[in-house]
């Protein structure tokens, strides 16, 4: 079926991951794997580029729980940026607006995270 | 019946051959010293016949058994030095035990004749059993009938051996003479066809040769020491003229045969090993075949691959490099270490042009760097595509030792063992594969069963309120949910949801989920606190990664009102008076927040109802059906449609839009299931008559806290 891949670029203290394609119950495994491989590098400030993504599915939106928790627990937070008007609308309709901050574009999902960094020291 | 005969005339012969033994011991005994032709005749005749009773008898006997050319070569060189022995120590022993034997046999007393006698009988059952085997041999692996040619020896045989009574008349000696002489060509004739050395493998046939030799000199030194003139021949004379006769035609027989067959196997040992790995492909082809039609197993299958590519090209080792989810990995190793083979694998791999080769190609270490790291010395490779569909899979690999190289025979075997090996090994993948989708399919049937167990059998009718239901699963059973609840005489309450994921583990969750709104909608009068509590209970079985989107309504037939929570659901479609408004009230989906966020958030709204209000109930099945490019359907053509054909009844509205839905998606699997609930509110008409919906207004944004 559809292709999906994920990329990750470090921009200081935070990491961006790309999402590219179609996201859902057969592609969800790789994402995860991004994921994990970020936490496992205690890599926690996260902002997420949906800007090439097509589509998203209800096992690609899981893949955020099942992180999120985590992310937190180290102070840190995943952020999500750059969403087409339909993509939002799925994560609009779960409610998700109200468990995560959405961006319009990457850049202040980022300075978000540095506001914050700059406010505790 | 067969049985029991074949046992008798077994025995007959057996006892045949005993009684012409007791009659010929006599008959030595009474009439041992006469010399006249007439007992010389009926002495010859008893000897041939205890002789030809003797080798009928031994045919039955060992008939039975598997003959091995080999074993039988071995005998009749047993059976030489046995006689051999006898010959060259008959002589002294004789002597040193009975005195002078040669004088003494001229007047025989009763010892000489006793001793004569066992002697005599002896040498009959040794040439017997020589002549046996050699018959064994002469009928081994012939392809033409050719018992004519043999039987015309034997019968010269027997006339020559019989003409020996003419001895005593030397003027007659020539009789005699003709019949060896014809004998002796009819011996040549047929041992030149020695058909059965070619089924040997070489190193038989190399034990064949020093044997041939050896027993060809057994024979010559047999058949010299065996003149006349000695003793053996002396008293062999004296037994029977015709026994020696024979034993020398068949010390003759020996010397030609094996002499022939010397020269037969010196002639088949240099093609020996061609034919040898001609024989072994052969035969390995042939099991391979059938290997391809029995083998089901991926792993086993590989196994053998690698087990009959080392015979093939008489290889010392062999195993296949097979690529998988783009990963590439040695396998079915045959006589190498996992170390070497990956080693030699990646080089290998980095050697050859992965499109352009199509046939076996040979390589060698000469200039592989890593050579040190091998734990054994494998030097040359012959490597052959695993190949598909033209799609180059693997590569089956085998190795030699040492200085040992790969030639062209070894290659074109490959090739064709390649062959084979790729379409055996495809088939197997493809029987995997389609057990591997059985057992989803099965899997997915069985969640579709439970989905349908789960889900209200048929619409309740009310009064009030025409209901319209369709539900159609995807093949992969999305764990949609919809059910209705009669809470009261006059409250009606009803839920749609969608558990994440898919399959099996979606059918359960929508088990749970039914279990959960069926005694919270007993317990629990608004939507609002049923989803919240939902959310506690989901709480203690939802992983983090599973989620449920939800809706729960809740009509109060008596007041005309509808209240509505929603969980992350799609919106509630109430279309009044041909306008669509979609009812949407705040809320997070259930499992993806367990605070007090999840409660804060959740609001419920109430909405009083008009005459012909239709409340649309959906899961994402509808907007997110996709058609060949991968489009949505989408909520705006859905709403059209609903708009188009609010006027109509549930069931046609209902029905329409499903068909739309069909049509947009025809030609692409259905990838999520498709529920649609339909709700056509009518007025409740008062017993006064009175209507009550000229007083109402829609009042979508009140909130009840």
């Amino acid at each position: 079926m559809a292709e999906f891949s994920t990329s990750v670029a470090d921009k200081g203290e935070v990491s961006t991951i790309y999402l590219k394609g179609f996201l859902d119950a057969h592609t969800a495994p790789m994402l995860e794997n991004t994921f994990s491989g970020l936490v496992d590098n205690k890599k926690y400030s996260i902002v997420v580029n949906f800007k090439d993504l097509a589509y998203i599915s209800s096992a690609g939106l899981g893949v955020f729980m099942a992180f999120i928790e985590k992310v937190r627990e180290n102070e840190g937070d995943i952020k999500l940026s750059a969403m087409s008007d339909k993509v939002y609308n799925i994560f609009d309709l779960l409610g998700f607006p109200l468990l995560y901050e959405i961006f319009k574009t990457e850049e202040e999902a980022i300075n978000k995270f540095r506001e914050n960094k700059n406010l505790e020291s | 019946m067969n049985f029991k005969n074949a046992n008798l005339t077994k025995s007959i012969k057996f006892q045949a051959f005993v009684g012409f033994a007791i009659i010929l011991f006599f008959f030595k005994l009474i009439f041992g010293s006469v010399d006249a032709v007439f007992f010389r005749i009926l002495n010859e005749i008893f000897v041939i016949l205890t002789a030809a009773f003797f080798i009928l008898y031994m045919f039955d006997f060992i008939r039975t058994k598997k003959i091995n050319p080999l074993s039988l070569i071995m005998n009749i060189g047993i059976l030489n030095a046995i006689i051999f022995a006898l010959i060259s120590f008959s002589n002294p022993i004789l002597n040193w035990i009975f005195g002078n034997v040669k004088e003494r046999l001229t007047k025989p007393d009763l010892i000489i004749s006793i001793i004569s006698f066992l002697y005599g009988f002896l040498f009959i059952s040794l040439v017997s059993y020589i002549f046996f085997t050699f018959k064994e041999l002469y009928f081994l692996k012939q392809k033409k009938n050719v018992s004519t040619h043999f039987n015309t020896m034997i019968i010269f045989f027997l006339v020559a051996s019989f003409a020996s009574v003419l001895n005593p008349y030397p003027e007659l000696n020539y009789i005699k003479t003709t019949f060896v002489i014809i004998s002796v060509i009819l011996i040549i004739i047929n041992s030149i066809r020695i058909s059965w050395i070619a089924f040997l493998v070489k190193k038989e046939k190399v034990t064949l040769l020093v044997l041939s030799v050896v027993i060809f000199i057994l024979f010559i030194v047999n058949l010299a020491n065996s003149s006349d003139s000695q003793l053996h021949g002396q008293v062999l004379l004296n037994f029977s003229t015709s026994l020696n006769q024979f034993m020398n035609l068949m010390m003759i027989y020996g010397i030609i045969y094996f002499g022939i067959l010397f020269f037969t196997t010196l002639f088949h040992i240099p093609t020996a090993e061609a034919y040898d790995r001609k024989t072994q492909e052969i035969s390995s082809l042939q099991y391979f075949s059938k290997l391809i039609t029995q083998v089901l197993d991926f792993k086993e299958l590989s196994e053998t691959v690698t087990e009959i590519a080392v015979k093939v090209c008489n290889s010392d080792a062999s195993w296949i490099i097979w690529t998988e989810n783009n990963e590439t990995n040695p396998l079915a190793n045959k006589n190498i270490g996992i170390i070497d083979t990956n080693l030699i694998s990646d080089y290998i791999l980095s050697k050859i042009m992965k499109d352009t080769d199509t046939k076996t190609i040979l390589l060698n270490l000469e200039k592989f760097e890593g050579k040190g790291k091998l734990a054994e010395k494998f030097y040359s490779f012959a490597v052959s595509p695993l190949k598909t569909h033209n799609e180059v899979k693997g590569y089956l690999v085998a190795a030699k030792k040492n200085d040992f190289i790969f030639d062209d025979e070894d290659k074109n075997a490959m090739d064709t063992f390649s062959d084979y090996a790729s379409i055996a090994m495809e088939n197997s993948r493809l029987l995997e594969e389609s057990i591997e989708k059985e057992r989803l399919e099965k899997e997915f049937d069985v969640a579709r069963e439970i989905q349908r167990k789960i889900l209200p059998s048929k619409n309740p009718e009310l009064e009030s309120l025409s209901i319209s239901s369709v539900f159609i699963p995807a093949f992969e059973v999305g764990g949609d949910y919809y059910d209705f609840f009669e809470l009261s005489e006059n409250k009606f309450g009803f839920v749609i949801a969608d558990v994440s994921g898919k399959g099996i583990s979606a059918a359960f969750i929508m088990a749970e989920l039914k279990g959960i709104f069926e005694s919270l909608s007993k317990t629990f009068e608004t939507p609002k606190e049923i989803l919240v509590k939902a959310n506690e209970i989901l709480h203690r079985t939802l992983d983090r990664k599973n989620f449920v989107s939800a809706a729960y309504g809740v009509i109060d037939i008596d007041k005309e009102t509808l209240s509505i929570s929603r969980a992350g659901h799609c919106p509630v479609l109430l279309i009044r008076n041909h306008i669509v408004q979609n009812i949407r009230p705040s809320g997070i989906g259930l499992g993806l927040n367990f605070t007090d966020h999840f409660v804060n958030t959740l609001d419920e709204i109430q909405i009083n109802l008009e005459e012909d209000d239709l409340i649309v109930l959906y899961t994402d099945g509808i907007t997110e059906a996709k058609n060949i490019r991968l489009d949505d359907f989408g909520s705006i053509e859905f709403e059209k449609i609903l708009l188009e054909n609010s006027d109509k009844h549930v069931d046609e509205i209902s029905k329409k839009v499903i068909k739309e839905v069909t049509l947009f998606s025809q030609n692409i699997s259905q990838h999520d299931d498709i529920t649609l609930v339909i709700l056509k509110w009518k007025q409740k008409l008062n017993l006064d008559g009175e209507n009550k919906w000229q007083n109402s207004a829609p009042q979508l944004q009140t909130k009840v806290k």
